[in-house]
């Protein structure tokens, strides 16, 4: 039964890391220029899912398969004296939209509480078959 | 051979296992919990009743074979992992219920932590008889 | 397990039963009313069993009857042991009366 320990472990990192990817779409909500100043807005990011223990091939568990980029098309807004503008007067913003953001967060945190709930249950039936010999 | 009998007396036998049981359906709905956001993942059970109707048929055999029955009449039980068809199917191919797994999960951890007390108390009844002495 | 104590008790028994038929006899002797509590012991014993057994295939849900049942066998078990004991105590004691 000690493994249902290791399960809640992936479980907890896996949705921290969701959690830590939502917090850095929120961040870069109005982002439009990238790393090396170039205008480049923001892409959302969200993660993949997948079974299996990322530690321990095999084990059950889960692990984040992969860190993708949203490719749905960037919202434009018409400003035509901002320096980002295109040709046309309009500025590509990021493609995050708060609302969906935040939901996806409290989805996150309220799979980690039942995560760590879990691992408090799979503890209690542990401790109490070592009381059998005590 | 008879102190063989002697432990596997009582209900010592159908406790372990249930306890075997609990054990490994808690592993199932760990693997669940853990896997609610994970796209097309189908979640794993182990029925209780099935399990259930397992253990009354072993009791029966026992009951029925009276003073020449085997002595461990509750091993091989084996139980196979399904896959429900129950609970709303999402987008992401998962059929996930948050709600029934929690209250799952915390009904098998009392069944655990009840069967587990009661092996306790048969155990020890079992030492005060040795002992011969109540305290 | 009980019959492990009926064994020791059927010496503590025949012992004392013995020493009784010598003596006048008032009603239901003390070998009976001893045999009956082994029985009525084992009975309880049998209820709880019965009751763990219903609770673990699933016949019942009631826990708490089982738990009841099981801390009446045991309370009854240890009445047993204690009385028992102080059989084999006085039982001890009349062997050691120097004539």
């Amino acid at each position: 039964m000690f493994d249902a320990l290791d399960m809640g472990a992936s479980g907890l990192l896996a949705q921290r890391t969701r959690l830590d990817t939502i917090a850095a779409n929120i961040a870069n909500a109005n982002t439009t220029h990238d790393a090396s100043g170039r205008v480049n807005p923001y892409r959302r990011r969200f993660v993949v899912f997948a079974p299996g223990h990322p530690n321990k091939p095999g084990s059950p568990g889960v692990r984040v398969a992969d860190v993708r980029t949203d490719a749905s098309p960037l919202p434009k807004r018409f400003e035509p004296g901002h320096p980002d503008a295109d040709a046309q007067g309009y500025v590509s913003y990021p493609n995050v939209d708060l609302s969906i953001e935040y939901v996806n967060a409290l989805e996150a945190s309220r799979a980690y509480e039942a995560n760590v709930s879990m691992m408090e249950v799979s503890k209690a039936m542990i401790n109490a078959s070592l009381r059998l010999i005590a | 051979m008879f102190v063989d009998r002697l432990l596997n007396q009582g209900n010592a036998p159908l406790l372990e296992q249930m306890l075997r049981f609990t054990a490994a359906r808690h592993r199932l709905i760990a693997e669940n919990v853990v896997n609610v956001d994970t796209p097309e993942y189908r979640q794993k059970d182990l029925s209780v009743e099935k399990f259930q109707a397992m253990l009354r048929s072993r009791v029966e055999r026992r009951r029925d074979a009276g003073d020449g029955a085997d002595v461990r009449p509750f091993d091989g039980l084996e139980a196979e992992i399904e896959t429900p068809k129950s609970g709303l199917l999402f987008h992401d191919g998962n059929n996930r219920s948050m709600e029934q797994l929690m209250a799952d999960q915390a009904k098998n951890a009392m069944m655990h932590n009840l069967a587990v007390e009661l092996l306790r108390k048969q155990f020890q009844a079992m030492e005060l008889a040795l002992k011969e002495r109540v305290s | 397990m009980i019959n492990g104590v009926n064994n020791n008790l059927g010496i503590g028994i025949g012992g004392v039963g013995g020493g009784k038929t010598s003596g006048p006899t008032s009603g239901a002797s003390f070998a009976d009313t001893l045999k009956n509590s082994i029985q009525e012991v084992s009975r309880l014993q049998q209820d709880a069993s019965k009751a763990v057994e219903d609770l673990a295939t699933g016949k019942t849900e009631d826990v708490t009857g089982v738990m009841t049942a099981m801390e009446k066998s045991d309370l009854a078990f240890k009445t047993l042991l204690a009385i028992r004991a102080k059989l084999m105590d006085a039982y001890e004691e009349i062997k050691n009366i120097s004539v």
